[in-house]
């Protein structure tokens, strides 16, 4: 039975970073409309950026870690400011084009940077005896990841119900003409939307880089990794995120402990999100989630 | 007047082209090469510090004048781990008339062996697969292959079981040819009387736990884990494994696992990755040596990477040394051709390559055995030496050996 619930803690550990993994397109997405493909090289720009200013400036990794996502909060808010401001009212897939070339652009400027070519692994300032308790173990690394996960998941959904800005970026995403004839600067809605993305990029960058150490492909692909959690959530839907995250992580550490090594089967656990993934998409083709918006003709 | 202006500048023109010509006589020979490697892509941590060693050691070859007043040229591009691109590489580096080819991936080494063989050009790639020997004459492992090496580390894991019956062994390998290509030769090395149990073999995938995994290892008493794939991985699995408090503090620690990797799945660049976790106690196997083997290779190659401004994380990489390595025989079939008199073109370096052998076998300094090739036997060093990780650097473990199944079931 141990095993059981030692296959739910961790699949909850590893699908709560996978919902932190996926705030980033839905915060985007819930205001804007647009599918951020460039969000995998921003959670690793977030990781590298700690590591330098923990091993190369010599701060202390938990400030480093609040550092990143300040400066990838301003980094990202950028980026919509110089490259994506312009294309309000433009057609959705060309803002899609402009985050792929924009992916481009970052994967660039890292494999400029030894964190292009090298691997790296944080300094480890946690205790590296596991926490364990009735024969279920886990890792002080996921244990401070879950709790800094759910802590910024709780605060960006206080910040969307309760905080005048979040009303207001959720109303741009619903209609942004109508925001914008009550006073809602659509802009810098946007901006915003991109700036707490790019924070929580940062935060999911730091989580994952603790657990598998720093290599700038393992880092980027999660920004498809997570893919089937943004769907199957609903991309508008922080809540969605957080399910589908959990429900994922669950899938995977059950397929990969019942299912590998039994009938010839093997990395079940790669296969099975998208599998679920196709099935919720045939009854709910909006994600768990998601708004089914109905327009009038 | 004009007459005799017209003369002395004609006169003068032909000197300055008699000049010309005599300076690029005396210049001699240029030999091209080419490597094709990824630099931006999902190996780009290994393919980085193989072509700085590549193109540091074709550096160090000129600047020293080992090939006389002959010079060597290496095309380097970026192929981003895509097959596709390779070819067009290849085809490129051809119109540039190349005598000697270095590829990479076992993908695309294996897509391009059927051109190789038409192209007639001795190709040295970093895969050690031994099916790229296959269905062609002119692909040569630099060093033992995979199948050496996995089933090198299940001999080890046989020979040194610490406990009663045969040791229970997991294979964890990368989802693809290459890592694939020990599989068969353990299984055939078993069957050939090879002692171990094989429990179970693992293709991983993208995966942030391996809970599941190691779990379900330790409930079929799984002792040993031989990884042939790539670092990133292994060090996932590794950290899983500390944070289980499942990783043996001892080889062969009864009810923990000791953790082993072949050429790829370890060395420098895992500690790196996976920290503390495979800082001790993580068995490791190459053909190549480590900074941490004192000798005249480990001290050429400090020298040399800092002779070319290399940090000392590239300096101390395996991979920096493979690509150094690779050059290196390169360099020595040119060397040999040229003192029987011969033309350097692609027929005269194959005739080289497959008579490196016996007494003209190479000690590269950078191997632990020597490189020997023959039409018959294609895979350079056939020795492999054992490392185990201590306060995060790689020491050696007893003398260079040889896989004794892998010569049984050849």
């Amino acid at each position: 039975m141990s095993y059981f619930f030692q296959l739910v803690v961790s699949g909850i550990v590893v699908g709560s970073i996978y919902a932190l993994s996926a705030l980033g397109f839905v915060l985007i997405y819930k205001s804007s409309r647009v599918l951020n493909i460039a969000h995998g090289q921003i959670i690793a720009a977030g990781a590298f950026i700690t590591y330098a200013l923990t091993v190369f400036v010599g701060i202390h990794i938990v400030l480093s870690f609040l550092l990143s996502m300040v400066i990838t909060f301003f980094l990202a808010m950028s980026v919509e400011r110089v490259f994506l401001r312009r294309l309000i009212g433009e057609p959705i897939i060309s803002v899609i084009m402009v985050t792929i070339g924009l992916m481009s652009i970052i994967d660039g400027i890292i494999y400029m940077t030894p964190f292009g070519a090298e691997n790296f692994s944080f300094p480890e300032f946690l205790p590296k005896t596991p926490i364990s308790f009735m024969g279920i173990s886990m890792s002080w690394t996921q244990m401070v990841g879950v709790l800094i996960t759910f802590t910024m998941i709780g605060a960006f959904t206080w910040f969307f119900k309760a905080s005048t800005v979040g009303i207001s970026m959720r109303a741009v995403s619903d209609d942004q003409f109508a925001s914008m004839s009550i006073g809602i600067s659509v802009p810098k809605v946007f901006g915003l939307a991109w700036a707490t993305a790019g924070l929580s990029a940062a935060a999911a960058g730091g989580i994952i880089g603790n657990i598998t150490g720093l290599n700038f492909y393992v880092l980027h692909s999660f920004g498809i990794i997570v893919f089937p959690v943004v769907i199957v959530g609903g991309l508008d839907s922080i809540f969605g995120a957080i399910v589908a995250g959990i429900i994922m992580g669950l899938i995977q550490q059950f397929a990969s402990g019942y299912l590998d090594g039994h009938w010839g089967l093997y990395g079940t656990a790669d296969v099975l999100p998208y599998i679920i993934l196709l099935i919720i998409l045939l009854f709910k083709p909006h994600g768990l989630f998601g708004i089914h918006e109905i327009e009038r003709v | 007047m004009k007459h005799k202006q017209f003369t002395i500048m004609l006169v003068a023109l032909s000197f300055l082209l008699l000049l010309g010509f005599s300076s690029q006589v005396m210049a001699g020979e240029t030999y091209k090469m080419g490597l094709s490697i990824d630099m931006t892509g999902a190996t780009s941590d290994v393919g980085t510090p193989y072509s700085k060693g590549v193109e540091d050691y074709v550096k160090y070859v000129n600047d020293e004048k080992l090939l006389g007043d002959d010079k060597l040229v290496c095309f380097i591009r970026d192929d981003g781990y895509k097959t596709e691109v390779t070819k067009r590489n290849f085809e490129d580096f051809l119109d540039e008339d190349i005598v000697f080819y270095l590829n990479y991936s076992t993908g695309s080494t294996m897509a391009l062996r059927q051109d190789f063989q038409e192209e007639q050009i001795p190709v040295l790639p970093a895969s050690f697969h031994a099916g790229n020997l296959e269905g062609n004459d002119y692909i040569f492992l630099p060093i033992a292959s995979y199948s050496s090496q996995a089933v090198g580390l299940a001999e080890y894991v046989a020979a040194n079981h610490k406990g009663s019956g045969k040791p229970k062994v997991a294979l964890f390998l990368h989802p693809s040819a290459f890592g694939r290509a020990p599989r068969d030769d353990v299984k055939k090395s078993i069957d050939a009387g090879l002692a171990i149990d094989l429990v179970e073999i693992v293709e991983h995938g993208k995966d942030l736990d391996n809970t599941a995994m190691l779990k379900r290892f330790q409930s079929k008493g799984v002792q040993y884990v031989i990884s042939q794939t790539v670092q990133p991985p292994v060090a996932t699995m590794l950290k899983g494994a500390q944070s289980l408090g499942m990783i043996a503090k001892t080889y062969g620690e009864a009810g923990k696992i000791t953790f082993l990797g072949c050429h790829y799945g370890g060395g420098p660049a895992l500690v790196a990755l996976a920290g503390s976790a495979a800082n001790e106690n993580y068995y490791w196997t190459t053909s190549y040596k480590m900074m941490t083997a004192k000798g005249p290779g480990r001290d050429a190659q400090f020298a040399l990477a800092e002779r070319y401004g290399r940090d000392e994380n590239v300096a101390k990489d395996a991979n920096y040394t493979n690509g150094i390595m690779v050059v290196q025989v390169a360099v020595e079939t040119i060397r040999r051709a040229k003192a029987k008199g011969k033309k350097i073109t692609r027929a005269a370096l194959y005739e080289e390559m497959v008579a490196m052998n016996g007494f003209n076998a190479f000690n590269s300094l950078t191997t632990v055995g020597p490189v020997s090739f023959s039409k018959a036997d294609r895979e350079g060093v056939d020795t492999l030496q054992l490392y185990v990780s201590k306060g995060g650097l790689f020491y050696e473990i007893g003398a260079p050996f040889a896989s004794e199944y892998v010569q049984k079931i050849k």
